[in-house]
């Protein structure tokens, strides 16, 4: 028997102006028993590393930040890396501190918008923000607050808020002056007073029980929880370095899927907050530290449902990075270095919102890119949010199809992934035999 | 209504990516209102590619004309003008309707402008102008019929403004 549950619409969204991708699922069942879990996506990336062939070195950071309108800066960010380790480059300091800062921006309006507008209707009851704001004002008004307060970091810093202009390999073509970064202040310590308020409200949501028992990679870096830098590192001890990344992680078709699917030694991982906290909990600032431990939030968190309260921690960590990186600024002496081309190959990762985002690039001696690779963090987390729904649809048979859709949608919302606009239109098959 | 009043409180948005065939219409479309109506004295013209930011762009304005690209099944480069700000009905029944029908990670247009409706952020009129998108298409410039239609989206903003803030 065959049950579907959402009608066709899966098939209308695959090309909307705008929208990332499309998700549908299959589940199948034999005999009570759950015996098979597909998470179908699509995602664009795939088409850039073609195009990038042929491209000049330069020009990675601009056409890249086009793949996600949510998280541009980390395609900037893993890319500049990637192309200055092949031509050989190291930025200064102050450079590698208005990237963090630039960074900041990025996850507060993407974990805002994730927070306010896309997960918490799911745990209040709503099925959007829009009906959820009729009995939550105060909640979505903060949230657009927060997320303002990220779009002034991104446009001072970056050039505007979507698709940053002012980023370039070497660093940038302008740099805020103090006191234009100073004039962000009050808005930033509002927010990092909200963001604490945030933490407090999603800690007391009610989360399914879950837990995952998969391993965790993210970055960790000696320059603080893990944004613009950083080695690999994992929750079993793996360690390695960026440029060894492809050794540990390899990506794989399958047929029912346009993404790769990605795995770590042959096995599911995930990327992401939950991860970035397991591995890097102590390098929070002490004030999201504190609304780390005020939250419940032990040394590690493996429930994905509650992935809402981490990334409500790292927006305050977010928030307190970015008044201290301003505070401390004192210039450079220029808003980018040279990054003459040199034949070579590069690696860059760098800490999306949603995880660890891989770039590597082979260019030639006058720079013309030879072969790039992009690994973002929705291909690695596919084989987990799979995994996850697999544990999770099988005690939960018994609900409507309506409800089983919605409970799954939520699940998979726990990643962010870049197919959360799809998913609202998740094209549910339950096949039973 | 007097150009002083257009100038402070009528707004126009171009919604919409450069880089994704058909979806340049509202970038495109409002380049041509800006240049028509000049700098002094008009309306603001902004360009947008998040439907979110709609409201803190609109906060203010009397009229706010947002011009998009949409794809209902009709026929590519046919245009289409609602009326959406204080006092209509929601957008329940459009093409542009419901939290996940555009925009980066399920914020689309509608979704703005019904989340404002909730929050008493719309602007007092609202006039969302939409042309029937052929290909969405990163890379690609805009197709035949979309740029043909970008005169008759042009003369329909204008004909908001010009009409100004009271339906």
């Amino acid at each position: 028997m065959t049950h579907k549950l959402t009608g066709d619409q899966v098939l209308q969204v695959d090309t909307l102006a705008r929208v990332e991708g499309e998700g549908a699922m299959r589940v199948v069942v034999r005999d009570g028993e759950v015996t098979d879990v597909e998470l179908r996506i699509y995602e664009p990336p795939r088409f850039f590393e073609a195009f990038l062939r042929g491209r000049a070195w330069t020009e990675p950071p601009d056409i890249t930040a086009r793949i996600c309108g949510i998280c541009p800066v980390a395609y900037q960010m893993s890319s500049c890396l990637a192309i200055e380790t092949a031509c050989g480059v190291t930025v200064p300091e102050e450079i590698r501190l208005m990237r963090r800062l630039l960074y900041c921006g990025e996850w507060l309006e993407s974990h805002a918008l994730h927070i306010f507008f896309l997960h918490a209707p799911d745990f209040l009851g709503y099925p959007s923000a829009i009906e959820m704001a009729r009995d939550h004002r105060e909640i979505v008004e903060r949230g657009l607050r927060l997320k303002k307060a990220g779009n002034a970091l991104m446009t001072l810093v970056g050039g505007r808020a979507v698709h940053p202009v002012n980023v370039r390999v070497g660093g940038f073509y302008r740099l805020p002056t103090r006191t234009e970064l100073t004039a962000l202040r009050p808005a930033l310590q509002r927010g990092l007073d909200e963001a604490m308020q945030t933490v407090e409200l999603v800690a007391g949501f009610d989360f399914p029980d879950m837990q995952q028992p998969y391993e965790y990679l993210s970055l960790r870096s000696a320059h603080g929880y893990p944004l613009e830098s950083g080695s690999v590192v994992t929750t079993s001890g793996i360690a390695f370095p960026v440029a060894e990344f492809e050794q540990h992680v390899t990506e794989e078709h399958v047929s029912r899927s346009n993404a790769l699917h990605a795995g770590l030694h042959g096995s599911p991982y995930v990327v992401g907050p939950l991860a970035r906290y397991a591995l890097c909990s102590d390098q929070l600032s002490p004030v999201a530290r504190e609304a780390a431990r005020t939250a419940g939030l032990g040394p590690e968190c493996r429930n994905p449902f509650r992935s809402i309260v981490v990334r409500a921690v790292e927006l305050v960590h977010a928030f307190d990075e970015a008044l201290r990186i301003i505070d401390g600024w004192q210039g450079a002496p220029a808003p980018a270095v040279p990054v003459p081309a040199s034949a070579g190959e590069g690696h860059g990762a760098t800490e999306a919102p949603r995880g660890l985002l891989y770039h590597r690039y082979r260019i030639d001696d006058d720079g013309k890119i030879l072969e790039a690779q992009i690994i973002p963090p929705t291909s690695q987390n596919q084989a987990g949010i799979e995994a996850d729904l697999r544990s999770f649809v099988q005690p939960r048979l018994h609900l409507s199809h309506d409800e089983l859709t919605r409970q799954c949608e939520q699940a998979i919302r726990n990643y962010d992934p870049c197919i959360s606009c799809a998913t609202h239109f998740l094209d549910l098959r339950v096949v039973r035999s | 209504m007097t150009g002083a009043r257009a100038a402070t409180s009528t707004l126009v948005v171009g919604l919409g990516s450069r880089d994704r065939g058909d979806d340049a219409v509202g970038p495109e479309v409002a380049a041509r209102v800006g240049e028509l109506l000049g700098n002094n004295g008009g309306p603001r013209v902004l360009e947008h590619e998040d439907p979110a930011a709609l409201l803190e762009a609109w906060a203010g304005a009397d009229l706010a004309v947002v011009v998009d690209a949409v794809r209902t099944g009709g026929e590519p480069g046919a245009v289409v003008v609602l009326e959406a700000g204080q006092g209509t009905e929601p957008l329940t029944q459009e093409p542009w309707a419901g939290p996940a029908r555009g925009g980066t990670h399920a914020f689309g247009l509608a979704a703005a402008i019904e989340l404002a409706r909730a929050l008493d952020r719309l602007p007092r009129r609202l006039v969302v102008v939409g042309v029937e998108a052929a290909c969405w298409e990163t890379g690609t410039g805009l197709s035949e019929p979309v740029a043909a239609a970008c005169p008759r989206a042009v003369a329909a903003v204008l004909e908001a403004v010009r009409a100004g803030g009271d339906r």
